[in-house]
């Protein structure tokens, strides 16, 4: 952790509802730049929720409902932003890889900077390269960059798929539990990643592995039905919990 | 084998049931060939007494044996054609709305709506066509055009209301229910992460359909155009009456609002006075030709099916 005295996301308040039922209750944390939160908690907890409010896609599903202030960088991205403006600067990593099938392996990682406009097919060209640089992927796929993004090994749909996410030099990348759908190789090489991520930029990931939050981030933020039971630095929820719902969560007890 | 050798009363129903079912298949391969033949052996008489002249002929002139198909051919071909382009805009738009905008509550009655447009009566569409859409379309859209932008030969004037243009309207009313309803079905089976992967690059949701839902949808659009193809191919009752039945477009007029005559529309208004062989014979022969053109669309759709299959998996 390094000294950083302000915030990139400051979330106090955070109600988030499905209908009626309501899935978060009262969340607020801190979050400093260029780190990496791993959010953990049985299923149901509210994790993705959790996550969702803060790139504005919770609302997608009519009859979903988010209340509570989060500010990006001091701006609150439910009063003073456009959802598509927050959803450019809060990237997004999903459960199960999803490139666009219809699209190449280049043309699926500048697929953002294409809804932008503006960039020629030189620029684009190099944006590709570089973000598939930055993920491992350049080498594996240089000579089948025309290729479907779909014709891919799932470890590199995945690694694809962040790099998607941050050749538009994202301010937080979402992760929603990247690795669930992978092979403990591929796991690991996105384990990797993610540590390197948090040089450019901040990371927050959910994960269902306790082992994996423990490798990989540096902040912790551990939900309970829908409540933040529990955040600080990895190390101290890991091995000093002040709660006893989170040290039997993370001891494998339940979830 | 073991089958064959065992002789319990299952096996014999098994195959009972089995030949049952091929001959039902075959029913169906028998009648296409029957039908076929019927139409070749109906037009012997025109095949042989008007030759190639028949295909490429541009007259029909029964009194004086002279029988040229060319202006029903190319005009069913084109009034399908426009139809087709004229539906898919408006298909797709609907079925965009039906997928990503329309609220829970629309969804039913707009299903309801499409589906009842489709059971429409073609004879309905005639009468509506030619009573009602054709003085209006005359007076505001075919007049206007041909006042202004005449001089062009596709849009030149008289306006007649009823014409290759009207037909086509028609033709595309009848066909958007059918791409409509399997558009949306299509478009709702786009996988919820594709759509939530666009959406999460700050998409709007449009840009998530063109960019994403379509692009996944699109064999089936193909197929479900091919078959509104089918439909406007084959659509005779509304047709004939809204199309003027001149044999004028395209040679003698070449204008879009000039009237014209389909193969269908030629069939259903000339059969009860085809008196001689030949006549009849070339009415036939029209059928025929109708025929092949319906089975060169679906083999030609076979083939994009196959190819983007093919570069699907590549």
């Amino acid at each position: 952790m390094d000294n950083c005295t302000y915030e990139k996301l400051d979330i106090s308040g955070l109600d988030a509802w499905f209908g009626d039922k309501q899935a978060l209750k009262g969340v607020s944390l801190r979050i400093k730049p260029k780190t990496v939160t791993a959010v953990i908690g049985p299923s149901g907890c509210g994790k993705s929720t959790f996550i969702r409010c803060i790139n504005r896609m919770h609302e997608l599903t009519p009859g979903n409902r988010v209340s509570g202030v989060v500010l990006l960088d001091g701006v609150d991205i439910y009063k003073s932003v456009d959802s598509m403006d927050v959803r450019r600067k809060v990237g997004m990593v999903f459960q199960k890889p999803n490139p666009f099938p219809n699209m190449s392996v280049s043309d699926n990682v500048v697929a953002g900077l294409k809804l932008i406009g503006a960039a020629s097919k030189k620029e684009l060209e190099a944006v590709a390269e570089e973000n598939l640089k930055a993920v491992g992927l350049w080498k594996e796929v240089e000579n089948d960059l025309k290729k479907s993004g779909a014709s891919l090994s799932g470890g590199q749909q995945q690694r694809l798929c962040i790099a998607r996410a941050l050749a538009m030099r994202p301010e937080i990348i979402l992760m929603d539990e990247p690795t669930s759908a992978l092979d403990p190789a591929s796991t690991a090489k996105i384990e990797d990643l993610v540590k390197t991520l948090k040089a450019e930029t901040t990371v927050i990931i959910i994960t269902h592995n306790v082992q994996q939050a423990a490798r990989i981030s540096d902040m912790t933020a551990f939900f309970y039905l829908g409540e933040l039971i529990e955040y600080g630095e990895t190390r101290t929820i890991f091995e000093s919990p002040k709660s006893p719902l989170t040290e039997r969560y993370i001891t494998g007890r339940f979830g | 084998m073991q089958g064959k050798k065992s002789s319990s009363h299952y096996n014999r129903q098994d195959a009972v049931f089995k030949y049952l079912l091929i001959s039902a298949s075959l029913l169906v391969v028998g009648l296409f060939a029957a039908l076929f033949l019927m139409l070749i052996r109906g037009s012997l008489p025109s095949i042989l007494g008007n030759g190639l002249g028949f295909l490429t002929g541009t007259t029909w002139d029964p009194i004086n044996g002279i029988y040229g198909a060319l202006p029903a051919i190319l005009t069913t071909i084109v009034t399908s054609l426009l139809a087709v382009g004229i539906a898919i805009p408006v298909a797709l738009g609907i079925a965009i709305f039906f997928t990503e905008y329309a609220p829970v509550k629309a969804k039913f009655p707009l299903t309801v709506f499409i589906d009842l447009l489709a059971a429409i009566p073609s004879v309905i569409f005639g009468i509506w066509g030619l009573w009602i859409i054709a003085p209006l379309i005359k007076t505001y859209v075919q007049q206007p055009l041909v006042t202004s932008i005449g001089f062009i030969p596709i849009f030149g004037g008289p306006a007649y209301g009823i014409s290759l243009s009207l037909a086509s309207l028609i033709l595309a009313i009848m066909v958007i229910p059918i791409i409509a309803s399997l558009a949306i079905e299509l478009l709702s089976r786009t996988p919820i992460t594709l759509k939530e992967g666009m959406i999460s690059l700050g998409a709007t949701k449009w840009e998530s359909v063109m960019r994403v839902g379509l692009p996944f949808a699109r064999m089936g659009v193909i197929a479900a155009v091919m078959l509104g193809l089918g439909r406007a191919l084959g659509e005779t009752m509304a047709i004939t009456m809204v199309i003027g039945n001149s044999y004028m477009w395209p040679f003698a007029n070449p204008s879009i609002f000039a009237p014209a005559t389909s193969i269908t529309s030629k069939i259903a208004s000339e059969f009860y006075e085809a008196t001689s062989a030949i006549y009849a014979g070339s009415l036939i022969e029209l059928a025929l030709t109708l025929l092949i053109i319906t089975l060169a669309t679906n083999v030609a759709f076979r083939y994009i099916i196959n190819k983007t299959n093919k570069e699907a998996k590549r």
